[in-house]
């Protein structure tokens, strides 16, 4: 089967370069100043991504031009220096984008106001005729993650880990004892329900 | 095509195993240079005493081959000593990061931290008024032997008018910790002979690596050099490893010269040198197999097996499962030892040592494809995580080229010896531990890699982030026991893996270096100030 442009089974692979207005503030390039916001950025739950839905892994940079590789290549330039946005995530396009708009609108302002065209940008639907036209190909898949719904796999690694600490501690415990302890394993832990008790996304010390 | 290497330019504890041939004493000296001039002298006036690799007589040989010494010297150098030396800077330049460093600037790398940190290390390695430049070993055959010839070093020495000093700060027995050396040497038995263990109780050092080059006997190529794909316990199933892993200047197992300073002839022939003192905490030890040996059929002794992947008695647990069998086993290995040593004539010889490599290949030539799942050896066992032996392909057919191809670039010859004494009433503190050391041509890769990833991690096996049992550091910053080790079940059986929790630090870094160990003709060099990198 030919693999779906920019999909990897239920995972999408989604990347923007948007091109970053060549202005300035206090004397300070955009660029420059988009930089530092990125750089400063939180990366566990307290990040603005953690709020998006489905987000599997994403991250931002700064592509200041291309790499010249020396002698025999051709050396070349950006006319522009861009963000590149790379997310992983759960499900279509459309619906991601939109989603993040709608629960992070702040945050998505904060980053894309120096881009190009991004002033234009007053909705959901209008950031996501933004997002395709910057969009790239690609098949670029987080390696470390299923396809699965993100509540899913957070809650499949929350029951691995506290199952281990199960095993743990039952080890050598009786057929009754281990049953009733099982028993109070399953009421904690709700292994059905996806929502609680889980693992928050980006939480590091989990 | 066979490597023929120059022995009389290499220092003999690259090559040779000392306490396997009677040197079963040693002593450990390191020294400051305070007179570069005098850091050269020294070294000259030593020169005649450094022990090479040359093979020496055997009782009737009548050739040209040195007599057996009653003791043994080698010298090495830290990156520090190099400069006070004065080795060109340009010389310096080319030598690896890590090594410029040092061992204690490596510590979040291996683990030095919590207990391990060099806050604990002996006092001669925290030395406000001197660092360690040069370090020296003796062995020797007889304690007499290593008092001999340390005397002589120390007349060396004083020729220096103190340009060269003898650094205080070792501890030893009784709570001493200003000795101005670090004693080493076999356990012994009963009736005082030598044996191979060390404080835990384990046979140590067993599958040292074998390479290209070393004139032993090629039988010992099983289990020792890198796996093919034919049968571990054949002949035909391990190939010597390059000569480039263990000695500068040759071909390594990338099949280039392995990255070296220069000049060419200050690295050829040279090695690097990982020297630690490892404290082992006895009592936890002790404590901890008997509480989970409950638990085990062969209890105690099941629990230490499957800790290091072998009975203490050296067997390997895939093979032999269980302590009878195990048992019955090594008592075929010495009986078949003793038969070729008494052996009188040819024939019989090849006979005894026919019998001998076929055992052999039980007790070194294996590997793990029909233990996947580590029921037998457990996976994180401490020998299946630093030899992995091919385990890396976890049964995928073919995986690689070769089923060493994660393995044969991180192997370690290892030169160690046992220090203090302990019994069976002994508790965490006191003088008891082990001298590691470790020779090859990255400290990086192969000692660094295997400390950090095989030891102080689990993720190449599948384990997470479980530790080495015996040797990681579980301890990292709180002071409690964090140590994690499961001993899985045949898949299928319907059986019960067993899991031990709250594993304590077995054991803890009390110093250590990494030296750059030259070869003779570079030993003649630097102590000549004639080593020209232009």
């Amino acid at each position: 089967m030919m693999p779906v442009k920019n999909t990897s089974g239920r995972a999408y692979g989604l990347t923007l370069l948007c091109p970053i207005k060549n202005e300035s503030r206090d004397d300070r390039s955009y660029a420059e100043i988009l930089r530092d916001y990125l750089e400063n950025l939180r990366s566990d739950d307290a990040s603005p991504m953690a709020k998006v839905p489905n987000t599997y892994l994403a991250r931002f940079y700064v592509l200041n031009d291309v790499f010249y590789q020396g002698y025999g290549f051709r050396e070349e330039h950006l006319k522009s220096k861009y963000l590149v946005f790379s997310s992983n995530f759960h499900g279509d396009r459309d619906t991601y984008v939109r989603g993040m708009w709608n629960s992070n609108e702040k945050g998505v302002r904060a980053i894309w106001r120096y881009c190009v065209a991004f002033d234009d940008v007053q909705d959901a639907q209008g950031f996501l005729d933004y997002v395709k036209r910057c969009q790239v190909d690609n098949a670029l898949f987080f390696n470390g993650s299923t396809d699965d719904f993100l509540v899913e796999q957070l809650k499949a690694l929350y029951l691995k880990q506290e199952f281990t600490r199960f095993a743990y501690d039952n080890q050598g415990v009786g057929p009754e004892q281990l049953q009733k302890n099982f028993g109070e394993f399953l009421g904690r832990t709700q292994p059905s329900n996806v929502d609680e008790p889980t693992w928050l996304p980006g939480h590091p010390n989990q | 095509m066979t490597t023929e290497l120059n022995l009389q330019d290499i220092q003999g504890n690259v090559l040779k195993t000392y306490a396997r041939q009677d040197f079963s004493y040693a002593r450990y000296v390191l020294l400051g240079i305070n007179q570069p001039a005098m850091g050269r002298r020294f070294i000259r006036d030593l020169l005649p005493l450094v022990t090479t690799a040359a093979p020496w007589a055997r009782p009737g040989d009548d050739g040209e081959a040195m007599p057996k010494p009653r003791a043994t010297t080698n010298i090495a150098f830290s990156y520090h000593g190099l400069k006070r030396v004065e080795l060109p800077e340009k010389s310096l330049h080319s030598f690896p990061e890590e090594f410029s460093m040092g061992m204690r600037e490596r510590g979040d790398v291996l683990g030095d931290t919590g207990r391990n940190a060099p806050a604990y290390w002996d006092p001669v390695w925290n030395r406000k008024d001197g660092r360690v430049d040069i370090w020296l070993s003796i062995n020797g055959q007889s304690p007499q032997d290593i008092e001999d010839r340390y005397g002589k070093i120390l007349e060396i020495l004083e020729n220096t008018n103190a340009g060269v000093t003898l650094l205080t700060g070792h501890r030893g027995d009784d709570d001493a910790d200003d000795l101005p050396y670090q004693d080493a040497g076999a356990l012994r038995d009963g009736n005082g002979e030598p044996t191979p263990k060390e404080h835990f109780g384990y046979v140590d050092g067993i599958s040292n690596p074998f390479f290209e080059g070393t004139l032993t006997d090629p039988a010992y190529v099983l289990g020792a050099g890198k796996p093919t794909r034919k049968s571990p316990e054949s002949l035909s199933g391990w190939e010597p490893l390059e000569t480039g892993e263990f000695i500068l200047g040759h071909r390594d197992e990338a099949q280039e010269l392995p990255r070296a300073p220069i000049p060419r002839s200050l690295s050829y022939n040279g090695s690097y040198l990982v020297y630690r003192k490892l404290h082992e905490n006895v009592g936890s030890f002790n404590r901890y197999i008997k509480a989970q040996g409950e638990h085990l059929p062969d209890g105690a002794e099941q629990v230490a097996a499957k800790f290091a992947g072998r009975w203490r008695n050296g067997a390997p647990i895939t093979t032999f499962p269980t302590k009878k069998q195990a048992d019955r086993f090594i008592k075929k290995v010495e009986a078949a030892k003793k038969e070729m040593a008494q052996a009188r004539n040819r024939i019989t010889k090849s006979v005894a040592r026919v019998k001998y490599v076929r055992l052999l290949g039980k007790f070194v030539g294996f590997n793990y494809d029909d233990d996947l799942a580590g029921s037998r050896c457990p996976v994180g066992a401490h020998a299946r995580r630093t030899n992995p032996r091919g385990a890396l392909e976890f049964g995928v057919k073919d995986a690689f080229d070769t089923p060493g191809a994660l393995t044969n670039r991180r192997r370690l010859l290892r030169r160690g010896l046992p220090y203090g004494k302990s019994d069976e009433n002994s508790g965490d503190d006191g003088n008891h531990g082990i001298i590691f050391m470790a020779i090859g041509a990255s400290i990086e890769r192969q000692f660094e890699f295997v400390q950090q990833q095989w030891i102080n991690y689990g993720n190449d096996f599948k384990l997470a982030n479980e530790k080495d049992p015996l040797v990681g550091n579980h301890e990292p910053e709180a002071a409690s026991a964090t140590g994690r080790m499961i001993f899985p079940a045949e898949p299928g059986s319907g059986k019960a893996p067993h899991f031990c929790s709250g594993i304590p630090q077995f054991v803890e870094t009390r110093g250590g270096g990494y030296f750059f160990l030259p070869s003779l003709t570079a030993l003649r060099m630097i102590g000549q100030g004639i080593v020209d990198p232009t």
